[in-house]
């Protein structure tokens, strides 16, 4: 065991690093901390989800700061389905007690295994369009609103520093999008980390809305799904000052350092990069479903 | 971007016309993250380098196993003497609070707004999170 200001230290910076992946991908960043903590330096794993959910909230805050200012965040989408997120994690404590947690996280990895394809499937599409055309593919194709949308008035727009255009886009199958925040909800109650996977994967896959715009609201989202599990966890003593602090700091910084390059990155990349982590949390889930490691 | 202009949903102009109205909204939500984040963050820091120097030789052991007190009330009296770890943890709970004050503030601005389907809807969420908060400390 190091010295506790070299872990402090340690700490620190691999929380850098999962602000950097969260707020770009509009995950909360449990999937850096929680193995860093529990597996790397051999923190008790409940002290590891309570600083993974400190992690979370920071990340969201941190950078929807700065995505909400720069409207990549549909702030309409976000509170919508915050109904669906925060009545998901509600559920998902009950649930608990009736279904098996093995279950569960091979049921989570099935689902991301199976969401993989198309999102790689999409990336290789937008390259091949890239080279041939030699001009940077916005990674989306826009559709436009459908009833229940246009009555909610759910479609968005930003401006893409990347792209060099602005996009202004609809959104459609808000009842399926609504089903899957439920299951985010759930899972992110359950599982500690997660929330943000589905999140994306339903504003981008299920309602067709932009890559960026997607992880971006997403990340807005999980600050108010967390926000609830935080409240437990803190008042359960989980949440460990020492361990907490350096993960908050590093978080906060992490995420100034994403924002800045989301709005530089092509849309493609972002998927690109989103593809990766989602196949590395897969594994890390079925990893934990059957057993194996922390 | 030609889905949009033939689609019998929304048509461009009405997309604009909505998200123009929601500038006001955007800043407010973005000033108040803005603000929870920097005060938290400023607090936790405060509190590490006061933990730091009250605790010199301290091994992790140490600290994982020091019953800390979490409620609210208790660590607030620490706060006032002085004591990094009472600090931190009001830190955490001002960062906890931050994407709640975020929902509470947006009611009041789409209220402000005429809003008024947005202010029902975020008026679910910030119940159904207080409920949450409920459930959590009577179960």
């Amino acid at each position: 065991m190091p010295h506790i200001v070299v872990l402090v230290i340690i700490i620190l910076l691999a929380s850098v690093v999962a602000g950097v992946v969260g707020s770009l991908l509009g995950l909360g960043g449990g999937v850096v901390v929680v193995p860093a903590l529990s597996l790397f330096l051999h923190i008790p794993i409940q002290l590891a989800i309570g600083a993974s959910i400190i992690s979370v909230i920071a990340t969201s805050s941190g950078s929807a700061a700065t995505y909400v200012r720069d409207r990549l965040t549909n702030l309409r989408v976000g509170m919508f389905l915050e109904i669906a997120t925060t009545l998901g994690a509600i559920s998902g404590a009950y649930i608990a007690t009736v279904v098996h947690g093995n279950v569960l996280f091979i049921v989570f990895a099935a689902v991301l295994l199976y969401s993989l394809y198309p999102q790689i499937t999409r990336v290789i599409r937008e390259r091949r369009q890239f080279a041939k055309t030699q001009t940077r593919p916005p990674g989306d194709t826009l559709i436009a609103s459908d009833r229940i949308a246009t009555s909610l008035a759910l479609g968005g727009t930003f401006y893409d520093p990347a792209a060099k255009r602005q996009f202004i886009y609809g959104v459609r199958n808000v009842p399926g999008g609504f089903g899957i925040m439920y299951l985010a909800g759930i899972f992110s109650a359950l599982l500690g980390i997660g929330g943000g996977v589905f999140k994306v994967l339903a504003m981008d896959t299920v309602m067709g809305m932009p890559i960026k715009a997607s992880t971006a609201t997403s990340n807005f989202m999980i600050g108010a799904t967390a926000a609830a599990s935080a409240g437990i966890y803190f008042l359960r003593g989980d949440v460990n000052p020492v361990i907490a602090a350096p993960v908050a700091l590093g978080v906060i910084g992490g995420s100034y350092i994403g924002t800045r390059l989301l709005s530089r990155l092509a849309g493609s990349s972002v998927r690109l990069v989103f593809a990766v982590v989602m196949a590395l949390i897969a594994v890390q889930m079925a990893f934990k479903g059957f057993g194996i490691g922390g | 971007m030609d889905a949009i202009k033939q689609g019998q949903g929304e048509t461009k102009e009405e997309i604009l016309a909505t998200t123009a109205k929601l500038r006001r909204m955007e800043l407010v939500v973005s000033a108040v993250l803005r603000i929870g984040v920097l005060l938290s963050g400023g607090v936790i820091l405060l509190g590490l380098v006061l933990f730091f120097a009250q605790h010199h030789g301290a091994a992790l052991d140490d600290i994982t196993k020091v019953p800390f007190s979490y409620q609210p009330g208790t660590i607030i009296g620490q706060v006032f003497h002085g004591s990094g770890t009472a600090i931190i943890l009001l830190g955490l709970m001002l960062l906890i609070l931050t994407p709640v004050s975020r929902i509470a503030v947006s009611i009041v601005t789409f209220a402000v707004e005429h809003d008024w389907r947005y202010v029902v809807i975020t008026t679910i969420v910030l119940l159904i999170l207080l409920t949450s908060f409920a459930l959590g400390k009577a179960g």
